[in-house]
């Protein structure tokens, strides 16, 4: 569920302080992302070979203007090393190509005559000197003398050559052309395999450290005041957990690293660009001051209708949200006219700042493709004029094309990673938030510890307020000695619930002090405090999944046996064999599905299973079957011996054995004393004695309210 | 495309924006398939020699003509498309929100609230995207799949042709199995990810459990096999996900490895000019977007219909609670209420009644009150004589007129209901109280907060009337809720007032005095007080007993009291409760 209500915090898309925290918790990745960043390298590589050797190929061997051929002396002067099968002999001329030569070769052929081998009018000729073009006549001298003629007038010596000699010498290039195919589909190969485990590679560090993360948060939150749980909805934190971090692995993912992606890229293509032919790479370049300032207009109309959308769509969603809830309301008060036109304002808001973003997108996409095409118009036109005067090679001007393309795929991504990089702000900005947040009641730095709690409570002038300073329990005072049972009771709101959410230490207090076995409680782990005590709420909480573990928690240590053996002295095995699939029966929401009783007997075998020191019981009736009934009230003996027992009581028929009963009114203990003794004193108990026995449907009804309060009865006390 | 049913009007009147967005796509198209049979005859002039100066800026001129074209019509499509379904998307959701004002309160029991923000969020969304990127995608797909293969045979011999296109059938194939696969996926993510919400969710709520028995490391430990599962999918995910552009990259590869080899060695032996080759290197290249394309396609479009088709659902829900064809016309209430032997149930069936035999005379100006516990059917009756429910015909008349033929807005405009739970909507407390009518003066506004003993909370706020209650009024008490919702009521004057239980959350010295307050000003208004609060009933001209639907006492008080019955039980408890809460 997306929280419709969060406001939408859309700060900078940037901050130094929050993405040095975000990337604080990539370190323990650290070598991963280098791993990372070498793959990037070689990815980069595999794409700007391509159109690399692709010129190669176009210049040495698809049409072979650009590989020299020379003449050499005699077959003897040429190297060993080369394949008889691609020497071409003409008219007792040996010509090699300078291709085939090796390196430190090379200088062998620098005073030998160059010539050119090609395909004249469909006639096989070797012709002296370099020729750049492929539009050539011939022609037969009176003399016999064959010659070559381009279009400007220039006249070459040319050999007519048997046409077989022509194919042994193009088989060459063939051969060549081959091996460049496979080159090209082996870097394709390679830079598929990279990509692949690259993103992968990333992916898996960008959820790791979600995970991470994940766990902080939630721990942070269920080790926090139970004061601070109180105040933030349970949705809100749920969203922190959630939604927000998921924001972050997109970040993590896409933008961490792959930011260098594009910068290898562009400063690789860069690279290959100057190296071929720097003039061309300047012409191609001269339009990105142009890009620059488009992308920056861009920036900032299309940041400013994102927010916009963004604040819109919160409205819309906000509003719908609860135009949905108070339904009940706009009908009953005949307002659909008013709420229409409401909503309309709302909509159409939306709708403008949505043609506001299609406008700058409409604009600014189609600007960046007439600057790359005019980019490639402009480097046309000068690589074209280098080409005819024979200073640019035509492979390397294809080559260029190709770049051009591939420099302005990355700069048309950077919107895309600015978006993300906006929301991951957002998020990490409330996490960080959150984590900030101490939790204040926490293990006191020199701690007792305590294995077995006795279970003797000591309240001594115990002040408390959940708010500043309205007192919910004003200077209480009392003893409980282990083993005893006590008795809490007065109206709703004075302070009984308190008494025992500070006993278990969720609230800290003012003034006083609380002592369990005689050691304050704030110098117990929290752990070991609160496992010794165990509380039984008048609304059961049940967890999702069976049965079984909603008695024994997560707690492994608690067998199978024993469960079935708390469950079985509680009285609460009888109805659990008879579900389906026993003590694996699934719970589905919350324990909808089972009775009240039902929910109160697996609370017992749950504290039951715990063997706590001390037992508090908020006692609820409401509701329950006369069958379950009779088994609770059998069961609740056995569940308090041995132990220390609180009760909270909400009927006064259940505490008449208690060794005592403490008359909480507004926050102060009015009375205190067995039943026998208040009931004699004729004070406020005795009132809500004769309360209770006046039997009425009345009495259902507030026990049914008070359970539908459900356990956080501390919310009334403190309204 | 009966699923788009719904949006048949909006499309009638906007089809051609889209067509015309379609037209100025497919002339993009056509630039981008013209720039290589530009840059082919360049290739080869300068591979032969034959370019000249001025042949050189013609055809330089042609690529900046081209190229001007092609921004000025990409501008327009994007302006036609895109700026329709904005609109698409605004006019849905308009139709969508006066459709949700117009279905009646069992609408609302039976659907959830987070559902049907999923359809006006989420569906909209894939509507809107099927609309717009959908149309867009199948038409510059399937032109540019054409006219690139047309070009592609007529500027290459045929047998290269074919080998060229060898791969790109594989890439449309591919793209459309692996997006199922995704889809297929990405729903598991998904469905790991509400697990992840659902199990945070309960944790943070039952974190009194889990905090009283010291659970928490372990409760953690729980939480991180949620997340590890959610780490797992979105690991499979990847798994698939990152390896659909390098497949199609590979794919592109292989179709430039055949133009190379085989166009190359064309070339080579001089079957055919480098320009031809250029040509069949740049338009393999831009075959492979709309292969892309055409995979997607089908995916964005069969998430739009089932989107449509849940969408339609909703607008083919027949509202229940409308004005009958023979309802009477708009006239002014005096006030009198009868009930004749009114028997209501939730059930379309009509089992599980919650009123049984009700019968009441109220007079116009008359108080009636009902008690009882809860469940017992008190608030049902509000329902009813607002019309939230309709109620059996010949049950229930307003003046002699049978409620179901009154024009449910001459009801409701003419009763004033304080319901049970005060919902206020998050504006200004001034807004709230004059919700029924913006229009109505600051005087009025203050006056009827008087009447409702809330004025001296707002002045006391730093903003007073403007004062922002929050999301459903959090900022105020529920006492003072209950007030603004008093005053809300009140404040159009109505001639019958309903309060249902509304002084619940106020005490009992606030409420006696604005129970006087209220008496003064509805003093000749005809009233229906439901409470279980004895003190806020006692003076009401008839009190109705109820307990699980039937009426079991009814009279004057003195008469309940005396008869010694549930009332007078209900009575003395309340007295002994006031007492002790003096103390």
């Amino acid at each position: 569920m997306a929280n419709y209500h969060e406001e939408e915090v859309l700060g900078k898309a940037y901050d130094a302080a929050l993405m040095r925290r975000l990337v604080g918790y990539a370190r323990p990745y650290f070598l991963y992302l280098l791993l990372g960043l070498v793959m990037l390298l070689g990815i980069t590589g595999t794409s700007l070979v391509r159109p690399y050797l692709l010129k190669v190929a176009i210049d040495d061997n698809i049409i072979g203007t650009g590989s020299a051929v020379y003449e050499f002396p005699d077959r003897q002067t040429i190297p060993a090393y080369v394949n008889d099968d691609y020497v071409i002999e003409v008219e007792g001329k040996v010509y090699v190509r300078s291709a085939l030569l090796k390196r430190a070769d090379k200088g062998l052929t620098e005073n030998l005559p160059r010539v050119t081998i090609m395909n004249v009018q469909k006639t096989p000729v070797v012709i002296e000197g370099i020729v750049l073009t492929h539009d050539l006549t011939l022609s037969t001298s009176p003399s016999g003398e064959i010659s070559a003629k381009d279009t400007k007038g220039n006249e070459y010596a040319a050999t007519v050559m048997d046409k077989s000699v022509m194919q042994q010498y193009k088989e060459y290039d063939s051969k060549r052309i081959r091996d460049i195919a496979i080159l090209i589909l082996i870097t394709g190969l390679v830079g598929f395999l990279l990509t692949y485990y690259e993103i992968m590679l990333l992916n898996w560090v960008g959820q790791n450290i979600v995970y991470n993360m994940r766990r902080q948060i939630f721990s942070h939150v269920m080790n926090h005041d139970m004061s601070y749980l109180d105040r933030n909805p349970v949705g809100r934190l749920v969203t922190r957990v959630t939604n927000d971090t998921d924001t972050l692995i997109e970040m993590y993912t896409s933008v961490l690293v792959n930011l260098f992606k594009d910068v290898f890229m562009v400063v690789g293509i860069i690279i290959v660009m100057l190296k071929l032919d720097y003039r061309l790479a300047l012409v191609s370049y001269m339009l990105l001051p142009l890009i620059f300032v488009a992308t920056m207009l861009f920036r900032k109309y299309a940041m400013d209708a994102y927010r916009k959308i963004r604040v819109a769509l919160a409205r819309i969603n906000a509003t719908l949200a609860e135009n949905i809830s108070g339904m009940k309301i706009i009908h009953l008060f005949s307002v659909e006219g008013r709420m229409h036109d409401e909503f309309d304002k709302i909509n159409s808001v939306y709708y403008k700042s949505g043609l506001r973003e299609t406008m700058v997108y409409a604009i600014f996409r189609p600007t960046m493709e007439f600057i790359f095409s005019m980019s490639l118009t402009l480097m046309i036109w000068y690589g074209s004029k280098g080409v005819m005067s024979g200073i640019v090679q035509i492979g390397v001007f294809y080559a260029f094309i190709n770049y051009v393309r591939q420099f302005f795929n990355p700069i048309n991504e950077m919107a895309e990673k600015y978006n993300i990089l906006q929301a991951a702000m957002a998020s990490s900005e409330r996490i960080f938030q959150l984590l900030d947040k101490k939790p204040e009641i926490i293990n006191a730095d020199s701690c007792t510890h305590v294995e077995k709690i006795i279970g003797k409570i000591e309240f001594k002038n115990v002040w408390f307020a959940y708010v500043d300073e309205e007192w919910v329990l004003r200077d209480v005072s009392f003893t409980i000695e282990p083993g005893q049972m006590v008795a809490f009771v007065g109206a709703t709101g004075a302070g009984k619930t308190s008494i025992i959410n500070l006993m278990s230490r969720y609230y800290d207090i003012q003034k006083g002090s609380i002592l369990i076995d005689g050691i304050d409680i704030r110098k117990i782990p929290l752990e070991e405090l609160r496992r010794n005590i165990s509380t039984v709420f008048q609304d059961v909480f049940l967890f999702t999944g069976d049965i079984k573990t909603n008695i024994r928690l997560n707690n492994d240590k608690i067998s199978d046996e024993d469960v079935r053996r708390v469950s079985t002295y509680v009285n609460a095995d009888n109805f659990i064999s008879r579900l389906p699939g026993g003590y694996d029966a699934k719970v589905t929401e919350r324990g909808s599905t089972l009775s009240a009783g039902q929910r109160q007997l697996l609370a017992f075998a749950r504290a039951l299973a715990f063997d706590p020191s001390v037992l508090v019981l908020d006692e609820a009736t409401a509701n329950i079957d006369t069958e379950t009934e009779a088994l609770i009230q059998d069961a609740l003996p056995k569940l308090m011996k041995g132990r220390t027992t609180i009760v909270i009581a909400h009927r006064l028929s259940t505490i008449q054995h208690a060794d005592r009963i403490i008359v909480l009114h507004k926050g102060k203990i009015r009375e205190s004393g067995t039943h026998q003794e208040l009931l004699a004193q004729k004070g406020i108990y005795h009132g809500l004695y004769q309360l209770q026995y006046k039997e009425s449907f009345i009495e259902a009804e507030a026990k049914r309210e008070a359970s539908q309060e459900g356990s956080f009865a501390v919310l009334d006390e403190k309204s | 495309m009966r699923h788009y049913a719904f949006l048949k009007g909006f499309l009638k009147k906007n089809l051609w924006r889209y067509a015309l967005g379609v037209v100025f796509l497919i002339l993009v198209d056509a630039c981008e398939v013209i720039v290589p049979r530009i840059l082919g005859p360049i290739t080869d002039g300068l591979a032969n020699g034959t370019m000249d100066y001025k042949g050189l800026m013609r055809y330089v001129w042609l690529l900046t003509a081209v190229g001007a074209f092609a921004m000025v019509n990409r501008f327009l499509w994007r302006w036609f498309v895109n700026r329709t379904s904005r609109k698409a998307d605004y006019h849905m959701r308009k139709m969508l929100f006066d459709k949700f004002m117009s279905l009646s309160e069992r609408y609302y029991t039976q659907n959830k609230t987070g559902d049907l923000m999923a359809h006006a969020t989420n569906d909209i969304r894939a509507v809107r995207e099927s609309l717009g990127s959908g149309t867009v995608l199948t038409f510059d797909s399937l032109f540019l799949t054409i006219a690139t293969t047309i070009m592609l045979f007529i500027s290459v011999p045929t047998k290269l042709a074919l080998l060229g296109l060898v791969p790109f059938p594989m890439i449309a194939v591919a793209v459309f199995f692996f997006g199922k696969v995704i889809n297929k996926r990405f729903k598991e993510v998904q469905e790991s990810f509400s697990e992840l919400t659902d199990s945070a969710q309960e944790s943070f709520s039952g974190i009194r459990v889990i905090k009283g028995f010291a659970q928490e490391e372990l409760e953690t430990d729980n939480f991180m096999k949620s997340a590890k599962k959610n780490f797992d999918k979105n690991v499979a995910l990847m798994k698939v996900d990152a390896v659909f552009d390098p497949m199609i990259n590979m794919f592109a590869t292989l179709a430039f490895v055949i133009a190379i080899w085989k166009g190359g060695s064309m070339v080579a032996n001089g079957e055919i000019t480098l320009g031809s080759f250029v040509m069949f290197y740049s338009y393999l290249g831009s075959l492979v977007w709309p292969m892309i394309g055409m995979g997607w396609v089908i995916n964005i479009i069969q998430r739009g219909m089932a989107s449509a088709a849940r969408l339609n659902k909703i607008f083919m829900e027949v509202p229940d609670i409308k004005d009958a064809p023979d309802s009477v016309g708009h006239f002014e209430f005096k006030g009198s209420i009868r009930i004749e032997d009114l028997t209501f149930s939730y059930e379309p069936d009509g089992t599980r009644p919650v009123i049984k035999h009700l019968s009441a005379d109220v007079k116009a100006g008359q108080v009636l009150a009902i008690v009882g516990r809860l469940g017992s059917g008190k608030s049902s009756l509000a329902s009813v004589l607002t019309r939230l429910y309709n109620p059996p015909e010949g049950t229930v008349f307003i003046d002699g007129v049978d409620i179901n033929k009154i024009p449910v807005s001459t009801l409701r405009k003419q009763i004033g209901c304080v319901p049970q739970e005060s919902f206020l909507f998050s504006t200004t407390i001034r807004d709230n109280i004059a919700f029924s009518d913006h229009d109505l003066s600051d005087a009025e506004v203050e006056r009827y907060a008087k009447i409702a003993h809330i004025y001296d909370d707002i002045i006391e706020f730093p903003a007073k009337f403007g004062t922002m209650v929050g999301e459903r009024g959090v900022t105020l008490s529920g006492g003072q809720k209950q007030r603004v919702a008093i005053a809300r009521a009140l404040i159009h004057r109505p001639r019958i007032v309903i309060l249902d239980d509304c002084l619940s959350a106020v005490d009992t010295q606030t409420e006696e005095s604005i129970l006087t307050a209220l008496g003064e000003e509805l003093k000749g208004h005809t009233s229906i007080i439901i409470s279980h609060r004895i003190s806020t009933i006692k003076h009401a001209d008839e009190i109705i007993v109820l307990d699980d639907g039937d009426v079991i006492e009814r009279g004057r008080h003195d008469e309940l009291v005396e008869l010694g019955g549930t009332y007078a039980d209900m009575y003395s408890r309340q007295l002994l409760e006031e007492e002790l809460a003096a103390l």
